[in-house]
């Protein structure tokens, strides 16, 4: 199996207070090629934290005498804040929603696999480069975000997603995290023109028979006439025509994600310049 | 960021079984998928297997490539035919449609058959 090489070793702080995991994992990463210190509790991390510098820290929540909370909102106050990735037991939205609004990377859910750690570690992108999340609401009923126009954006909030909606049947979860990330992804690289300056609104609202997301984006919209190079243009009984399109354009492989989201969801609905877009799921 | 998207390949006699493991979506995966086609297609391996039991994610940038390569193979006189979808790739190809495109096979043996079955018959 030939896989990708995974980037240059990182300098990990791996902050838990049971002894038995710390050491597991700590063992894990190393032996994955990273450099690894740890901590049994939050004010040592604070202490370890301040003599670093960490590219990741890997936080546990439930810590004794200092929420792993507070110590990711005091990393951010470090000159370079390291990518803080928390993992615990408890994945109320409530907690979930806190670790999003004091910037949280991602999200871990114990207990996990092993080998999940060595994952997420090769998914991250490098400390300075990692951009700020801008919470307006952070209720559980009522989410409500401005991000950055990245790709490495996208791919935190489908993060969080899974596990915000952890709740529902995995079919429908997997189907409302899928259109959300194919809308967020346009809406970055069309809309957004994958500028990190530009910002993409995202609310998530969830009520008791349905689920709404809303996602704004910075561009002028598109003309659904004009989407030849798109899936949803397509005869019925040729569903890869507009990939004849999109090499006439030059444009990557691509062009279903409209049409894979409005089988995935119960409604999809534009606004009239479409640089605004809407979908609905229905909950049993 | 990285890509853990694994590629393993086999080969019988003229037919290329490519063994996916791992994310096939933009920016994971999806630039290494295509690289990798291309340098076979441009080898003249045109008859692809692609075992996709363990792609854990695929999303409409990853279908676009599949789609893409499957033309690039047609044009040529070859084919890419899929194998063990899991449940979830198998929904998102026949929402797409393209389930109506690609030969899809749950039997290793019955999708390299298939080629010289394709082949009699012309």
């Amino acid at each position: 199996m030939t896989d990708q090489p995974v980037d240059v070793s990182r300098r990990i702080l791996l902050v838990d207070d049971d002894r038995a995991l710390r050491h597991a994992l700590a063992s894990l990463l190393v032996e994955a090629g990273h450099l690894v210190e740890t901590a049994g509790d939050g004010p040592e991390a604070l202490t370890k934290l301040e003599a670093g510098p960490f590219d990741i820290v890997l936080l546990d929540i439930g810590l004794p005498s200092m929420s792993g909370l507070e110590v990711l909102a005091r990393t951010r106050a470090l000159a370079v804040p390291p990518l803080v990735v928390m993992m615990t037991a408890d994945d109320t939205p409530e907690t979930l929603l806190e670790a999003v609004r004091r910037q949280a990377y991602r999200y871990l859910r114990k207990p996990f696999a092993p080998r999940a750690i060595v994952d997420v570690i090769n998914e991250v992108g490098a400390p300075g480069a990692v951009l700020s999340i801008e919470v307006v609401s952070a209720s559980p009923e009522w989410l409500e975000i401005i991000a950055p126009c990245t790709f490495e954006i996208a791919e935190r909030l489908h993060s969080f997603i899974m596990h915000l909606e952890a709740t529902l049947p995995e079919a429908v979860r997997e189907s409302v995290a899928q259109a959300f990330r194919e809308l967020l992804t346009n809406a970055i690289e069309w809309g957004g023109k994958l500028d990190p300056n530009r910002k993409v609104r995202i609310s998530c609202v969830r009520a008791r028979r349905m689920l709404l997301y809303r996602i704004s984006d910075p561009g002028e919209g598109f003309d659904i006439e004009r989407l030849r190079h798109a899936a949803i243009s397509n005869p019925a009984d040729d569903p890869i025509r507009h990939l004849l399109v999109r090499e006439e354009q030059g444009l990557r492989p691509g062009g279903f994600g409209l049409a894979m989201t409005r089988s995935l969801v119960d409604e999809l609905i534009f606004n009239e310049a479409r640089n605004e877009v809407m979908f609905i799921k229905y909950l049993e | 960021m990285t890509t853990r998207l694994g590629i393993e390949q086999q080969r019988l006699a003229d037919i290329t079984i490519v063994r996916l493991k791992g994310r096939i979506e933009v920016e994971e995966g999806v630039d290494a998928l295509r690289d990798y086609l291309n340098n076979l297609v441009k080898d003249g391996h045109i008859r692809l297997v692609l075992d996709m039991k363990d792609v854990t994610r695929l999303d409409s940038a990853g279908i676009g490539v599949l789609a893409a390569r499957y033309l690039t193979t047609a044009r040529r006189g070859g084919a890419i035919k899929l194998l063990h979808l899991t449940e979830r790739t198998a929904h998102l190809m026949e929402i797409t449609k393209l389930s109506s495109v690609f030969e899809i096979f749950d039997d290793e043996n019955e999708a390299v058959r298939s080629f010289a079955a394709a082949a009699g018959a012309t």
